[in-house]
């Protein structure tokens, strides 16, 4: 039986710049960030108050398993941005929403009632979109 | 302050401990080595090295516990199974309550401070990752 999830995948653009944003403007914890071989960089990050879910913020770069034609569409598809980080959850939407904007992240949509919840969107600063949500 | 031939037994029992910390052990075990009552030994092993027989049973494990994080690429269950415990959750908590910091932060913690790019092992990564980016 699987019990939970301990690691999910983020593709940013640049990882120094994603780290400044997941740590310095969501407050994310910093789980690992060392080099290993070959120069890969294993970044991982976790809201403070969990961390049994790491995000990896990963590089998508020409390697094993990707071409170079391969890692410059995937770059290209978070640029557009084709994809989503994930749901964030929060207590409160609009006070965090209002902290957010005030560090200057970008949101697409503002707190709005859904039927879950009260839900934000916004967007990181390598393109992917998420949904900041109060259940 | 114990006397000369209570201090011999207790130095039994405390060598035991620490001969065979990483088997699960019970107070009567430890002082059945010093020939003296669980409590009787409890008591003056407590007046005597400061700390009772479990509060050195769990430094030495922790002890332990840390240098396997540190140098060795065992799973936390791994560890806590070598050190003698059999509750995963014991274990976390016990080191938590001693380091401040659960095992496998304290493995992060300990790894990151390093200031070599290329030496952490690609099995400290989970496989999937390690695979997809690495090849391996």
């Amino acid at each position: 039986m699987i019990t939970s999830i301990a690691h999910a995948t983020i593709y940013v653009l640049n990882q120094d710049e994603a780290l400044d944003f997941y740590k310095n403007k969501l407050g994310f914890e910093v789980g690992d960030d060392m080099k290993v071989e070959g120069g890969f960089r294993w970044l991982t990050v976790y809201p403070k108050s969990n961390s049994q879910l790491q995000l990896v913020l990963a590089e998508p770069k020409e390697g094993p398993m990707f071409s170079k034609d391969a890692a410059d569409k995937i770059r290209s598809l978070v640029k557009e941005g084709a994809f989503g980080a994930g749901v964030f959850e929060t207590e409160n939407c609009q006070k965090t929403y209002d902290a957010l904007v005030a560090k200057g992240v970008e949101f697409m949509q503002p707190p709005t009632e859904q039927l879950y919840g009260i839900e934000a969107m916004g967007v990181d600063n390598s393109g992917n979109w998420f949904s900041l949500v109060q259940r | 302050m114990a006397t000369s031939y209570k201090l011999t037994r207790l130095k039994a029992g405390r060598d035991y401990i620490a001969d065979n910390f990483q088997t699960p052990l019970s107070l009567a075990d430890m002082a059945q080595q010093a020939y003296l009552s669980p409590y009787h030994f409890l008591r003056v092993f407590k007046h005597t090295y400061g700390e009772t027989p479990n509060e050195f049973l769990i430094r030495l494990r922790v002890e332990q516990a840390k240098k396997m994080l540190i140098t060795e690429n065992y799973s936390i269950s791994e560890v806590c199974e070598h050190v003698g415990y059999t509750s995963l959750g014991s274990f976390s908590s016990l080191f938590l309550k001693q380091t401040g910091m659960a095992p496998t932060l304290y493995r992060r913690k300990l790894w990151a401070l390093s200031a070599e790019p290329f030496c952490f092992p690609a099995r400290a990564i989970p496989a999937c990752y390690a695979f997809h980016f690495l090849g391996k």
